[in-house]
Order: structure tokens, then C-alpha cells, then sequence
């Protein structure tokens, strides 16, 4: 990594208990999310809850290894939206998925290329993920919506 | 302005992480391409009036391929949609998040005046044949025709064909961004991986129009 000051182990760190609480709440809602689903759409996302157990998994390896006490999951979530039937559910998986993107986009900005690259596979999971739920693309997954749209005059 | 203002503004761009810090990041790009040489004769110590001027960042190198290969992407999308009115339809959308995907690269480098005109930094898109970008040797996805040196559209393969070209050159483009993470800044490597994984999700949105038969 060039052009950057070296930060404290202590912003990797705190990246990723942000990346590990996006996937618990992600566990969490897709809970809720296949509650009012059937058939296909039911399929994906218990694939999808399935994905974000094993990166879920994964991010509590990462930090114990480094002897850190990996954030515990909450106890229960505040759905952002009450959720109704199916498309409510989805649209909560989109919430979720943005939420996880945005949560691994902070990891990309540290320094260290391998957290770097664990970072934009988040991303670009996540953002695959929701442009499923979503029917759609966007341009800029991973950040806040109207971050970076243009200036209007 | 005084030298010391400058030095802080530079040391807050490149502490830089925040996805909103491209305001500053821009300030440390046009420091560094245009801000110096007024340094200099602004008579700071410690920057020869007549210095050799100094390396470009590393950013600048990322941006500029960055910028090249969104131009190319975006050629490639206009070709089909010219060429097929029905293609058309589900094309632009995806063609549209590639602007804004090269706007927003283009935001966070300022070009010194004179060079405007420069491969990277054209102003617009349809300034730039795909034929030169190809014979730039920007973007080539290594797949289908295209970089093979015909010109212009005609380099893009027709009909259904098209559309597995531009799921390939997504692909290639989301690759290349991705394996540049980690020598670009903080802030631009967090748009380049959020730009890879539009990309990323453009293929899928390919194959899921096509496979209803919305192309």
C-alpha cells in the first residue's frame, strides 16, 4: 500500500466487528425475510442466509485469531419496515444486503491489501445479493444512496 | 494560501477513508498535478521554483486506467445499442450506471489545462472512437473481436453474441479494478471496489434479462 499513513491495528479491528454485526443482523433478518417467502424465492434466500453464516463464521475466526472478542449478535433486531408478505421480505433483504456492502466498504479503505481484498468480496457479494432482490442494478453498492450522485444545480 | 495550509490539506487527503472524502481527495489530486508548480513560485522553501516537477501519485495512474477502461465499457454499450433497437431497452440502464461510474472517476482528477485533450480525460465519451481505445490498448477484455483492431462498433459482435461480449468485458473490467485495490488511495479504493461490484452484478443482470428474453 502506498500514499497512506499506516493506521492503528485498532481501525482493522473495529472494521471488522462492523463487517461481523452487518452479518449477524444479516442472519437475523433473513430469518425474517424467509418467514413470508415460498418456492424459488424462498431457496435464495436461505442461500443467502446460509452465505452470511459462513461469513459470519469467518469474520469471528478472523478476529479471535488476532485476540480479539469477536461482537456477540443481538438478541432480537428493530426491523427497519414492518414486513407483511413478499414483498416487504424482499425488500428487507435489499436493506440488509446494503447495509452488509456498506459495512464492508470500510474495510476496503485500510490499508492492509488482504483485508483490502476480504473487503471488495464482500461488496461485490453483497451487491450481487441485493441486485437480486432488487430486480436491479445500482451504480455505487456499498455506498449510502446519493453519496455520490451528481451535483444537481 | 500559505505553505503550511497546503501541507494540512495535502495530510488530510491522504489520511483520507471516508466514503464522502472526495472533495479532499480531489484537493490532494489537483495539489499534486497543478497546486506545486504555484507553490513554488508562491516562494514556500523547500520547492525549487524550477524543480524537476514531482511524480504523479500512484492515483493518478490507477484513475487514468480506471477512466480509459469505464470509456471503453461505455463504447462498447452505445455500439450495441445503436446497432439494435431492441437491445437497446435493457442496455441503457446498465450503460447509464457506467457514466456515472466514469463521472464520478473523473471528479477525483483534475487535468492542467492544455492537456485536456489527453487520452483519459477527453471530455466526452463519443470524442474517442472504440477503435482508439482499443489501439490504446485500454480495456481490452481479450474476448470476442473486439481488440482485434477493427474499427469502431464494428469491433462488437452482433445479436446474442453482444451480450455474452459485454458480460465478458464486465467481467475483465470488475478483475482489472479489483487487482488495482490495493495500490490505490483509501477513498478510491473504496469507489473501485464499489464500481467492480456494479460491474460484478451487470453480468448477472445479462444473463437475467436475457434468460427472460428482455434481450
Amino acid at each position: 500500500m502506498t500514499g497512506t499513513t499506516a493506521p492503528a491495528a485498532g481501525a482493522e479491528v473495529s472494521a471488522l466487528q462492523a463487517a461481523l454485526a452487518a452479518e449477524h443482523a444479516a442472519v437475523y433478518g433473513y430469518g425474517v425475510v424467509g418467514a413470508h417467502l415460498t418456492g424459488a424465492a424462498l431457496a435464495a434466500a436461505t442461500s443467502d442466509w446460509v452465505a452470511h453464516q459462513v461469513a459470519r463464521d469467518s469474520l469471528e475466526a478472523m478476529l479471535r485469531s488476532s485476540g480479539t472478542q469477536p461482537v456477540a449478535a443481538a438478541v432480537a433486531y428493530r426491523i427497519p419496515h414492518p414486513v407483511r408478505n413478499s414483498a416487504g421480505a424482499m425488500s428487507l433483504a435489499v436493506t440488509l444486503e446494503d447495509r452488509v456492502a456498506t459495512a464492508y466498504l470500510g474495510l476496503v479503505a485500510l490499508p492492509a491489501t488482504a483485508i483490502r481484498e476480504l473487503g471488495a468480496r464482500g461488496v461485490v457479494a453483497a451487491a450481487v445479493r441485493a441486485a437480486s432482490w432488487r430486480g436491479k442494478t445500482v451504480a455505487f453498492p456499498g455506498f449510502v444512496a446519493g453519496a455520490l450522485s451528481p451535483a444537481r444545480r | 494560501m500559505t505553505c503550511l495550509d497546503s501541507a494540512e490539506e495535502i495530510e488530510r487527503g491522504l489520511a483520507g477513508g471516508s466514503v464522502l472524502a472526495d472533495r479532499t481527495r480531489r484537493a490532494v489530486l489537483a495539489a499534486t498535478a497543478v497546486g506545486l508548480p504555484l507553490l513554488a513560485v508562491s516562494g514556500c522553501k523547500g520547492v525549487g521554483a524550477l524543480a524537476t516537477p514531482p511524480k504523479p501519485a500512484p492515483d493518478v495512474a490507477v484513475l487514468r486506467s480506471a477512466i480509459a477502461a469505464e470509456e471503453v465499457m461505455i463504447a462498447r454499450y452505445d455500439a450495441v445499442i445503436r446497432r439494435s433497437a431492441r437491445l437497446a431497452r435493457g442496455l441503457r440502464p446498465l450503460r447509464d450506471e457506467h457514466l456515472l461510474h466514469l463521472a464520478q472517476l473523473r471528479s477525483r482528477l483534475i487535468v492542467p489545462l492544455g492537456r485536456a485533450n489527453a487520452a483519459s480525460a477527453s471530455p466526452s465519451v463519443s470524442g474517442r472512437t472504440l477503435h482508439e481505445h482499443e489501439a490504446a490498448g485500454q480495456g481490452s477484455a481479450g474476448h470476442g473481436s473486439a481488440g482485434h483492431g477493427e474499427a469502431g462498433p464494428g469491433a462488437v459482435p452482433a445479436g446474442a453474441a453482444a451480450i455474452s461480449f459485454l458480460q465478458a468485458a464486465e467481467r475483465a473490467a470488475a478483475a482489472d479494478l479489483l487487482r488495482k485495490l490495493a495500490v490505490a488511495s483509501p477513498s478510491l479504493a473504496q469507489l473501485m471496489a464499489s464500481v467492480a461490484a456494479s460491474e460484478t452484478t451487470h453480468v448477472a443482470a445479462l444473463s437475467a434479462a436475457r434468460g427472460a428474453g428482455r434481450l
